[in-house]
């Protein structure tokens, strides 16, 4: 049976630089409170004409460029993301119509995990269908955060990240966990704009239309459950931490990054961070990660890496690949 | 099973890197210590502990006056609960 690799990756981000000092001007507090609160130095931010599919799009053609494949040639797209393009349709459909993919296009939204879990949905889609899937993250999260939001103020950043799986015969995918605790959706929430609590000139005006978080709940929870996901995908494919060439966690804010890897005996030197210059990305945040590993050299052909992310719901998952795929089935 | 108060402010310090943490401080007012801080110290009690059923209502602060006594005399009372 054909399995997905994955031939092509990229990503785009915004042109507009916002530094952790002109964020910490707008909050009253210093630079350096920022950055030892977060580990974020700048991020990039949407400005006009800038949306989450303009990003997704351009992410998009940088992957198919990569994997030499024309938007045509893709049979499934799938689009994670949290801050879509209106509330509907999907932003997949946009960015279908906008790149000239004439295959499916769907949606997924498990918040920052959301990337993890396209990728898992798609490489299970081309066991049925081996035919060239392309999986974006896109958000833009700047957007719907309350400008007055010191927490979320500081960590946000706008981008994308695309990767194109083809079919092969080299298993790439060696195991992941997917899993979720709806229990918690209080921890991160954006409460106006759905059937529960459709927008009203009251919700806006109590700005119930912009993401409220409970950092400590998400600190806990994220760590505890990052370490638990790692923990039984490794173990599952008969792996341990050692083993692992690469790590490249969900970018949130390097305090919880540095406790995940921590807990879970993650060596230090091979986690993939660039929180410092793009901040939380959310469902984009790994494949811009996994783009720049790749360019760096940080991952290679051969490399055992893992990918690893939380979200608000709360939302958990990992996905562990050999990098160009085992001895072919 | 619970530490004493001199024993959380010493735990508390060394996840912070503060040279000292007082224990009657607001929360909101300690040097070098934060809230993500506390929470990593309630991650590591909460693996070792889980009997106790701490969680991050401890330092709950709404009248921003929580110190860590008040934190550890929640988990004293906590930790002695009937279940």
């Amino acid at each position: 049976m054909a399995t997905a690799q994955l031939a092509g990756w990229g990503a785009a981000l915004p042109s507009r630089v916002v530094t952790s000092e002109e964020v910490a001007a707008r909050f009253g507090v210093d630079e350096d409170w920022v950055v030892g609160r977060c580990g974020i130095r700048e991020r990039r931010w949407v400005g006009p004409g800038e949306t989450t599919a303009s990003l997704a799009v351009e992410a998009g053609k940088a992957a198919l460029a990569q994997a030499g494949l024309a938007p045509s040639d893709v049979a499934h797209l799938v689009v994670a993301t949290a801050t879509p393009e209106q509330p509907s349709p999907a932003t997949s459909a946009f960015v279908q119509h906008a790149l000239g993919v004439t295959g499916s296009a769907h949606d997924v939204n498990a918040e920052c995990s959301g990337f993890v879990y396209a990728l898992v949905h798609a490489a299970a889609l081309m066991r049925l269908d081996p035919r060239p899937a392309l999986v974006i993250g896109s958000d833009t999260h700047s957007l719907t955060t309350d400008p007055a939001d010191r927490d979320l103020g500081i960590l946000v950043g706008d981008g994308a990240g695309a990767v194109v799986l083809t079919p092969g015969d080299r298993e790439w995918f060696l195991g992941f966990d997917l899993g979720a605790d709806g229990s918690r959706t209080s921890s991160l929430q954006v409460l106006a704009g759905g059937s529960r609590m459709p927008v009203t000139e009251q919700a806006v005006r109590d700005g119930l239309h912009h993401a409220r978080i409970n950092g400590n709940e998400i600190y806990l929870n994220a760590v505890r459950l990052t370490v638990a996901t790692v923990r039984r995908t490794l173990a599952a494919a008969g792996f341990t931490a050692g083993d692992l060439d690469l790590v490249v966690p969900h970018q949130a804010n390097i305090r919880i990054v540095d406790s995940i890897v921590k807990h879970t005996g993650l060596a230090p030197e091979r986690v993939f961070t660039n929180l410092d210059r793009y901040g939380n990305t959310a469902s984009a945040s790994i494949p811009i990660a996994v783009s720049e590993a790749l360019a760096s050299g940080r991952l290679r052909p051969g490399n055992l890496v893992l990918l690893a992310g939380f979200g608000a719901g709360m939302t958990w998952g990992s996905v562990l690949l050999r990098w160009g795929g085992g001895e072919p089935s | 099973m619970v530490p004493t108060l001199d024993e959380l402010l010493d735990q508390i310090a060394a996840v912070s890197g503060a040279a000292a943490v007082d224990a009657d401080v607001p929360l909101t007012q300690l040097s070098d210590v934060d809230s993500m801080d506390l929470m990593e110290w309630l991650y590591s009690f909460q693996s070792e502990h889980p009997e106790v059923g701490a969680d991050a209502a401890l330092f709950a602060d709404d009248d921003g006056r929580t110190t860590l006594r008040v934190v550890h005399e929640r988990l004293t009372a906590g930790a002695v609960a009937p279940a």
